[in-house]
């Protein structure tokens, strides 16, 4: 059983609340037109919403996310469906678009959730938390993480025990196991696609021991480790809790490399670690970083600066090719790599890796439309109709496609292809008037 | 069946079954809990004692341990002379 809503009409559909999506947004609903954005995560903010410090300026990555976020929570012309995906878009009549939604049931009333966390701390049941990057847990009962838009509860169903501690505490009685599927049909004159990007999952690459050796994790596991709202109270390696004292990136994990069929370069990864080990180095003065490389890609504005800058602190870069990755008895790791420059083969201990995982294509837009040939490019992200002249237009007339929904990109960059995205759709929407 | 509001959750329990994962997990939870706050019940005791004493993997206990201190039950205590391992304490 699920509840059905009427046909509602909205200017723009933007699909994905990620920082190019709430651009996108913000933009069209600026200039006087309604948009309805739909994210399908539990709050908007995409990966940036979760970062701990931004290169080249390492502004806070919270501090500049939320007032755009709240920005856009807050807009009388912007309608948001958070927890809901687009099933299904089709042409209809008068160069509308006819977009099929679901909106999974958070089983809290949106509306009357003061997002106190009283529910949060009476549910006793305790699941991995997937804001953390698996690091730490969470409840059942839950707000996804403190600067989360909107700041309101959901229940994790698959998890929870309906024991109903929750309901029992909530002051504001908000809490409602009775919610099904909310089916939306809307009509729009036009579509923006900012779906972001997927991150790469090193389990893919068996011989970096991601998943077997405790003390290998993600670059995003690094970046929660650094952020404010961090899951443990310092740096730590998940292995056995010690405070790491000679760190080693692995640059291109991913990316680069055909055998794991992603040819391209990622374009961030050396900017982010490079970031990292300039944190790392404020926040355990006496820790070695050594981050290894095939080539450093500083091609932005200040970013040259900023890899001098980490170079300046003491980070080691080594032009090295990883082999292969060992633990030792202690939790250490063996990293045998290729010294790029003399073709020797070396061995360096370290007593945490962080791998730089790669950008890869989402996948989720493609068999959205119906009778709609979206084209994707050769790496799968989506095929802009000219990458130079018309980079936010899509093989589909009234579909325009925004930041690295595109292709890999920075923030910088993915809300300069938002604002051209969003131009675009305005222009489009005049001209179906 | 009448829905109560405050009582929702007695209208998905009549309808659904909890999985038994579900079940299971908590069972799991509750008992590492209850392991970990009994062993720093007398002492301070860092990641490895508390793997010895409760004979759980190093990173079993750095997940259920930091969860702990998310969750306010246990505190952070000292980091010993090399400044590598820190102690753990009971808060509740
Ligand atoms: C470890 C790491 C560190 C980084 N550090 C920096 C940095 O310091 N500085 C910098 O400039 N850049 C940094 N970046 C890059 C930055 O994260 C991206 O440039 C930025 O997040 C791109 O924004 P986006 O909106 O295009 O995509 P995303 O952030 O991926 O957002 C996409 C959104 O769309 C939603 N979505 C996906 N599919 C669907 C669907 N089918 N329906 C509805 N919603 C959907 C997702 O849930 C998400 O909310 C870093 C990246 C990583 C991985
Ligand atoms: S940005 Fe750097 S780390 Fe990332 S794929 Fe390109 S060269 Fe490799």
């Amino acid at each position: 059983m699920h509840e059905a809503r009427s046909e509602v009409e909205f200017d723009a559909l933007v699909v994905g609340g990620g920082i190019a999506g709430c651009e996108a947004a913000l933009n069209i609903a600026n200039n006087g037109y309604t948009v309805l954005l739909v994210e399908k995560d539990l709050s908007i903010g995409g990966k940036m919403i979760l970062l701990s410090k931004v290169f080249p300026t390492l502004d806070c990555g919270a501090c500049i996310t939320t007032p755009k976020v709240s920005e856009i929570a807050r807009h009388t012309r912007i309608t948001i469906l958070t927890g809901s995906e687009v099933g299904s878009i089709s042409e209809s009549d008068n160069h509308r678009f006819k977009a099929g939604i679901v909106k999974h049931p958070r089983y809290v009333v949106d509306e009357d959730c003061t997002g106190c966390q009283l529910c949060e701390e009476a549910c006793p049941v305790n699941v991995s938390d997937q804001y953390q990057f698996h690091l730490v847990g969470r409840k059942a009962a839950y707000i996804p993480f403190s600067i989360a838009s909107p700041r309101i509860a959901a229940i994790d169903m698959e998890n929870c025990t309906l024991c109903g501690a929750c309901e029992k505490v909530c002051p504001t009685k908000c809490i409602d196991f009775t919610q099904e599927e909310e089916h939306w049909t809307v009509s729009v004159k036009t579509v923006v696609i900012a779906t972001g990007f997927e991150l790469f999952d090193p389990l893919g690459m068996p011989r970096y021991g991601f998943g077997l050796y405790k003390n290998v994790i993600t670059s995003m596991q690094m970046e929660r480790q650094l952020a404010p709202t961090r899951p443990f109270h310092t740096v730590l390696r998940p292995g056995d809790g010690k405070m790491p004292d000679r760190i080693a990136y692995v640059l291109c994990t991913g990316s680069r490399d055909t055998s794991v069929g992603n040819p391209i370069c990622s374009q961030i990864c050396c900017m982010y670690s490079i970031k990292q080990a300039q944190l790392l180095m404020g926040a355990l003065p006496m820790a070695d970083v050594t981050i290894y490389y095939i080539d450093i890609r500083a091609f932005g504005k200040g970013f040259n600066e900023f890899y001098e800058q980490a170079l300046g602190m003491g980070v080691n870069f080594v032009k090295g090719k990883i082999g292969k990755i060992i633990e030792k008895d202690n939790g250490n790791l063996l990293l045998r790599y290729e010294d790029v420059s003399t073709g020797k083969l070396h061995e360096a201990e370290h007593d945490l890796v962080v791998l730089s995982v790669g950008v890869l294509p989402n996948k989720s837009m493609q068999s959205v439309f119906q009778d709609l040939s979206l084209l994707e490019d050769t790496y799968h992200f989506i095929k802009q109709d000219d990458p130079i002249l018309n980079p936010a237009r899509t093989s589909i007339e009234g579909v325009f496609v925004a930041g690295t929904a595109t292709g890999p990109m920075d923030i910088p960059d993915s809300i300069l292809s938002a604002g051209t995205a969003s131009a675009e759709a305005i222009s489009h929407i005049i001209q179906s008037q | 069946m009448e829905v109560v509001k405050g009582q929702t959750f007695r209208y998905r329990r009549e309808k659904y079954e909890v999985p038994a994962e579900a079940k299971e997990q908590l069972k799991y939870y509750v008992k590492i809990k209850k392991a970990i706050l009994d062993a720093l019940k007398e002492n301070e005791l860092t990641i490895a004692q508390l793997s010895e004493i409760l004979s759980l993997p190093k990173h079993e206990v750095v997940y259920y341990l930091m969860t702990l201190i998310k969750y306010g039950f246990v505190q952070v205590g000292a980091i010993d002379e090399m400044d590598e391992y820190y102690t753990y304490k009971r808060l509740k």
